[in-house]
């Protein structure tokens, strides 16, 4: 019986920690560019309406996971167009993108609302109660995995290919990338796209998979969770992983404290997410000193002066 | 290879964040004519209906304008903590705050002068959005740590608070559907000054001055863009910028809070999850658009309070109400573009160059 318990909590983790992990990748790589997004909540929904919509109105998945990564890339696009090309204030773009996302989403997703949605990722091979962490690893849908090559496929590219590289010498020092002759805008502008689609997936894991239905506000935060992830990874992807595992573990456990025998208010136990992440992050820039690991160029416009 | 070239231009026009506004807000309406359009509305129809609903009568137009206070209110507490280049997220959190310290304060205590309890419960508002961003503030100055994350999430754990409480400890037995905390007795409401205009829009005047003061005439506004421009000038001026950030951002929340103890007092008159409906993110468009000018805020605070009425009106015909927020968002982002060419101008290389 607790084996049963304790893998259904393990399952709950993975799932809770896929959704935060793709978002917080995207970003990482959009960070590591030089370039802040505060819009990953917007993203998230954008994706995640749009995902739902396909999904309701073709019945095909296939379409739904496209449609969403693409349409919250190209939502993420306008933040690129204003703070790569018209080098405006990434702060205050990031954050409107999210109210915008938000807002844009609600509206389009109003006649939604409520609707249940006849296909759902389902688990590739079907355990009904995995009773070890190989069936229960097993039993995570296509996303689960798709994000697990992301991480490794990520982490390769940033450091061992000429692309990544680019990317890293720009957040880095972006007058001697400039100097080196780096494209800057073009690299810029791909590295928040790609965050954008990134946010689209975990949005799409949120509406087709996680919690099946569509309503308002239902990313409840977790665009800002995984913009501390990144914070919390160091900018690396494995440590973003080993730090989404540890947030989705929290996520999960919430809600089955009172199974273990705690008495909670569960209006408290809703809240100690964002409680525990504030502290994390807390803790975390105290014994690094706030040196975090940043890329040093992060929030700040490439302008070539008149030379 | 490039023929044309990107430079800053020496002279920016003093009123170009004005002029920017107003391409953005053009822009915006072009962007909401076309979801009206696709929704198969008659954007003219809708607009002028808006208008009608906003600011057509006298009662119309004081609902307007008692929107537009808590918008102003914590639009103005983000540009002063902006003063020192820190940003509040957190204002919609703060704002609940300042709504539940106002209620703990009104529960524990009782003065029959109803003016000075009123100041007393206002004054508590104000502490309680001061107190809300205190853990954010602490931790920024002595460790570092990324205030726009704290204040954010900070904003979940105070709804989070709030809808713990109107559930238990404050909830009032009648309210039995829709939870809520039970209502503050009526000689602590505030006044009405004219129509329904609310006199907590007389103290939003009064702090749009007071926040003007500190930013662009105080001694201490002075020392906070020291402190938010270079730490090595301010080092060398003598200036703590730590001390000026602490207190920049409490005072900053305490703006929010303050706002959020008017909404209680001559809106919602009780603690409910209807204290603010995003009045918190709401203000850092404002904020933002203004380019943090305090009399900016307040002119943009009331058109922004009268979009939002023009806004839920319209769900009448059937209209969603989301329209006025795309509205508000996308006049900021057609601001950006427009302070693009503010600011830079594209110049044709020279051969010889």
């Amino acid at each position: 019986m607790i084996d049963v318990q304790l893998m259904g909590l393990l399952n709950a983790t993975l799932q809770a920690a896929t959704l935060l992990f793709i978002a917080a990748l995207g970003e990482l790589i959009t960070e590591k560019s030089g370039i802040l997004n505060l819009g990953v909540e917007g993203m998230i929904s954008v994706g995640a309406v749009s995902g739902f919509i396909t999904a309701i109105n073709t019945e095909s998945l296939f379409l739904a996971v496209i449609v969403g990564v693409l349409s919250a890339s190209a939502f993420s696009s306008i933040h690129a167009f204003v703070t790569v090309v018209l080098k405006q204030d990434q702060t205050v773009s990031g954050l409107i993108l999210t109210i915008l996302g938000l807002s844009l989403s609600s509206l389009i997703g109003k006649p939604y609302v409520g609707k249940k949605l006849e296909v759902k990722l389902e688990s590739l091979i079907d355990i009904a109660e995995p009773s070890n962490i190989f069936q229960v690893l097993l039993s995570q849908n296509l996303i689960f995995y798709i994000a697990i090559l992301l991480m490794i496929f990520t982490a390769y590219i940033l450091k061992k290919t000429m692309f990544g590289r680019r990317i890293e010498a720009i957040g880095e020092d972006l007058k001697s990338a400039d100097s080196m002759g780096l494209k800057i805008a073009k690299t810029q502008f791909i590295a928040t796209c790609v965050g954008g689609a990134f946010a689209g997936l975990s949005g799409v894991y949120l509406t087709l998979s996680y919690v099946p239905y569509w309503t308002d506000g239902m990313t409840s935060g977790r665009g800002w969770i995984a913009l501390a992830l990144v914070i919390f990874g160091g900018w690396k992807p494995y440590r973003t992983a080993f730090g989404a595992l540890l947030f989705g573990f929290l996520e999960a456990l919430g809600p089955r404290l009172q199974t273990y025998g705690f008495e909670m208010s569960p209006y408290i136990v809703k809240i100690t997410p964002y409680i525990i992440t504030i502290l994390v992050l807390v803790f975390l820039t105290i014994i690094k000193n706030g040196n975090t690991g940043a890329p040093k160029n992060i929030g700040i416009p490439f302008f070539r002066e008149n030379r | 290879m490039n023929k044309y070239i990107l430079s800053k231009k020496l002279y920016r026009n003093e009123l170009a964040t004005f002029y920017s506004f107003l391409i953005g807000f053009l822009i915006a309406l072009a962007v909401g004519s076309l979801i009206l359009f696709i929704q198969e509305k008659n954007p003219f129809d809708v607009f002028s209906l808006m208008l009608k609903l906003s600011i057509g009568s006298v009662n119309s137009l004081s609902n307007s304008l008692n929107k537009a206070i808590p918008l102003i209110l914590a639009g103005l507490g983000i540009s002063i903590i902006n003063s020192v280049k820190l940003w509040n997220i957190g204002a919609e959190g703060q704002i609940f705050m300042g709504a539940i310290a106002l209620n703990f304060v009104y529960i524990n205590t009782s003065i029959n002068n109803s003016q000075i309890y009123i100041l007393l419960l206002l004054v508590s508002g104000f502490l309680g959005g001061a107190f809300c961003i205190f853990f954010p503030a602490i931790t920024k100055v002595l460790f570092g740590v990324n205030e726009i994350i704290t204040t954010l999430l900070t904003n979940y754990i105070v709804f989070g608070l709030t809808i713990y409480l109107i559930n238990g400890a404050w909830k009032d037995p009648a309210s039995l559907n829709f939870p809520a905390a039970a209502y503050v007795s009526e000689s602590v409401y505030l006044p009405t000054v004219l129509g329904k205009l609310s006199s907590g829009f007389l103290i939003c005047i009064l702090f749009t001055l007071i926040a003007y003061y500190i930013k662009d005439k105080s001694v201490f506004g002075y020392e906070m863009r020291i402190a938010g421009g270079s730490e090595l000038t301010a080092i060398y001026a003598g200036i703590s910028a730590k001390q000026k950030a602490f207190f920049a951002m409490l005072i900053g929340g305490g703006f929010a809070g303050l706002a959020g103890a008017i909404e209680l007092l001559s809106q919602t008159h009780r603690v409910s999850t209807g204290i603010s409906q995003g009045f918190g993110y709401t203000a850092i468009i404002v904020a933002a658009i203004t380019g943090m000018r305090p009399i900016g805020i307040f002119l943009v605070g009331c058109l922004f309070g009268a979009l939002t009425i023009g806004g839920s009106v319209i769900q009448t015909i059937g209209v969603s109400s989301y329209i006025a927020e795309i509205i508000q968002a996308t006049t900021l982002f057609g601001a950006l573009v427009a302070q693009f060419f503010f600011s830079y101008e594209i110049l044709k290389k020279d051969e010889n160059d």
